[in-house]
C-alpha cells in the first residue's frame, strides 16, 4: 500500500517538476532493460533483460539499461545521467554496486554511470574504452543491438567478481517478504491499473510507452503493455538504493 | 488550605512535566543539528577528496603532454602554477569551512586550475601526436570523470549545507542554535564555465569535433 502511495506521490512530483523546469527524471523502471525508443527487437530486449537479471542473482551487481527517444534535460549528458542513475537507486545501498547505461537516441548521446562501489572495478578509463571503442562504433552504423550486447558483456566482464550474489534479485527478495494481504492488495490494484491502461491503449492504439503523440509520457507501472504481448513473464527490477558520484564515461556518437 | 496544597502540587507536577518535555525536545533538536552538521563535514571530505584526485592527475598529465614535440610551454607553466596555488589554499579536510571568505578563496584557486586544465585540453587538440597517445587519452578520460565527480560532490555538499542551514535558521531551532554554537555554513557558488571544462573537448572520439568549446550551455 505504502509503495502505491509512494509511486503516486512520485508521479505527482514528476508532473510538478515537469511544469516547473525543463528537466524530467524518468520514473524508476520496472525491468533491467528498458527500450523506450523501440530500437531493439522485442526478443533481444527480453534476452538482455534476463541476462541482466541473472547477473544480479549471481553477483548482486545491478546493471540497468535505459534507451530513451531523447534527453529531457538541458544539462550535460553526464550530469543528467548521474541524476537519473541516482534517482533510480541502482545497486545496493551499502555496496553501491550499480551501473546505469543510458542512451538518448535523438541526441546521439549516451552515459555510462558507475556507482561508488564499482569505481574500482570499472574505472573511468575502462568505461571510456567500452563506450568509445565498443558501443558507439555500432551505434554509428545504427546497430543498437550489437552495441548494447557488446557493451553489456564488457561491463559484466569488468565488474564480475567484485561482489557476491545470493541467488535472488532485490525484487525477488521484496516479493518473498511481501506475502500476505499487502500483495493481495497490490494484485487488485495492479489488475485495476491494467484494465485502465488497456482501455486507454485501445483508444490510443499504441504500446506502453509513447512519446510520438505529444509530450513524453512515462507510465510508472511499465509492465502493463509489455508482458501481455510478450507471453511469459520477465524478471522485474527494483533498485536497492545505490548511489552514484559521477564515475563512468559519457559523450556523444 | 488543603485544596491550595493540592493545587500547588498539581502545578508543580505540570511544571516538571513541561520541563521534561521541553528538555527532551531540546535534546532531540540538538542531536538533529549535530547529525546534520556531521553530514556537512562528511560531504566536505568527499569534495576535498575529488579535488585531490584531480590534483593528483596533473603531474602525470603534464609529463605526458611534455613528451609531445614542442608543446606550448606557457600552458604547462600555467597548470603548474595553478596547481601550486591550489596547494596553498589548504582547508581542514574533516571540517567544512565556517568562513565564507575561506571557501571563496578555495573555490577561486580550484577555478583557476579548472581554467588552466581546459585550456590545456583545447591546446592539445592541435597536436595529433597527443590525440593518438593512449596514455594521454586515458588521462583525459580520467580527468573527465573527475570533473563529473567534482560537480556531483559539490552539489551534494550544497544540499547538505542547505538542509543544515535551514535547520539552524528556522524558528524555533534558531533560538538556541546559536547558543550551542551552530552557525550557518557557506556553500559553493555556481561559477558557470569556470568550474567545469566544456564537455565537448573530450569528444574527439567522434568524427566531427566541430563545435566550439565555448558554445556549450
Amino acid at each position: 500500500m505504502k509503495r502505491i502511495v509512494l509511486s503516486l506521490a512520485t508521479l505527482i512530483a514528476f508532473v510538478a517538476i515537469d511544469s516547473r523546469a525543463a528537466e524530467v527524471i524518468p520514473p524508476k523502471p520496472d525491468r533491467y532493460f528498458n527500450d523506450y525508443a523501440d530500437v531493439v527487437s522485442k526478443s533481444a530486449a527480453q534476452r538482455f533483460n534476463e541476462q541482466l537479471a541473472r547477473f544480479e542473482r549471481e553477483t548482486s551487481n545491478q546493471v540497468v539499461v535505459g534507451v530513451f527517444p531523447k534527453m529531457q534535460s538541458e544539462s550535460d549528458v553526464a550530469d543528467y545521467g548521474q541524476r537519473v542513475a541516482q534517482a533510480w537507486g541502482i545497486g545496493s545501498k551499502t555496496q553501491r554496486n550499480g551501473v546505469a547505461v543510458l542512451i538518448f537516441i535523438a541526441d546521439r548521446k549516451m552515459s555510462v554511470q558507475v556507482g561508488y562501489g564499482l569505481e574500482g572495478a570499472l574505472p573511468d578509463v575502462i568505461a571510456y574504452d567500452i563506450r568509445t571503442n565498443h558501443i558507439t562504433p555500432h551505434f554509428r552504423s545504427g546497430d543498437y543491438e550489437g552495441g548494447l550486447s557488446e557493451g553489456i558483456d564488457l561491463i559484466f566482464k569488468a565488474i564480475r567478481g567484485e561482489y557476491k550474489g545470493d541467488g535472488a534479485t532485490v525484487r525477488e527478495k521484496e516479493t518473498s517478504r511481501n506475502r500476505g494481504i499487502p500483495s493481495f492488495f497490490l494484485f487488485i490494484i495492479f489488475v485495476v491499473v491494467l484494465i485502465v491502461i488497456s482501455k486507454t491503449m485501445r483508444r490510443r492504439g499504441g504500446y506502453g510507452y509513447s512519446s510520438r503523440g505529444g509530450g513524453p509520457i512515462f507510465f510508472p507501472v511499465g509492465g502493463g503493455g509489455w508482458s501481455s504481448g510478450g507471453g511469459g513473464g520477465f524478471s522485474g527490477f527494483s533498485g536497492g538504493g545505490g548511489s552514484f558520484g559521477g564515475g563512468g564515461s559519457s559523450g556523444s556518437w | 488550605m488543603n485544596k491550595f496544597a493540592i493545587g500547588c502540587g498539581g502545578l508543580v507536577v505540570i511544571i516538571i512535566f513541561v520541563a521534561i518535555i521541553a528538555g527532551l525536545a531540546l535534546m532531540g533538536t540538538y542531536n538533529r543539528l549535530v547529525k546534520l552538521q556531521q553530514g556537512v563535514d562528511a560531504q566536505w571530505a568527499q569534495v576535498q577528496n575529488v579535488y585531490q584526485r584531480r590534483a593528483d592527475l596533473i603531474p602525470n598529465l603534464v609529463n605526458t603532454v611534455q613528451g609531445a614535440a614542442n608543446f606550448e610551454k606557457s600552458t604547462l607553466t600555467e597548470i603548474t602554477n595553478a596547481r601550486a596555488s591550489v596547494g596553498r589554499v589548504q582547508l581542514d579536510p574533516n571540517k567544512a569551512p565556517t568562513d565564507a571568505a575561506q571557501l571563496e578563496q578555495f573555490q577561486a584557486a580550484q577555478g583557476q586550475l579548472s581554467n588552466a586544465l581546459s585550456r590545456l585540453l583545447v591546446v592539445s587538440e592541435r597536436y595529433p601526436e597527443l590525440r593518438a597517445n593512449q596514455n594521454f587519452l586515458g588521462l583525459q578520460a580520467q580527468l573527465e570523470g573527475t570533473e563529473n565527480r567534482i560537480s556531483v560532490e559539490r552539489n551534494k555538499f550544497n544540499e547538505a549545507v542547505q538542509s543544515y542551514n535551514t535547520a539552524v535558521m528556522t524558528f524555533p531551532t534558531k533560538l538556541f542554535a546559536g547558543m550551542f554554537g551552530f552557525s550557518p555554513r557557506p556553500f559553493f557558488n555556481a561559477q558557470p564555465g569556470a568550474e567545469r571544462p566544456p564537455p565537448v573537448q573530450f569528444n574527439f572520439g567522434s568524427p566531427a569535433p566541430a563545435t566550439s568549446p565555448a558554445g556549450t550551455p
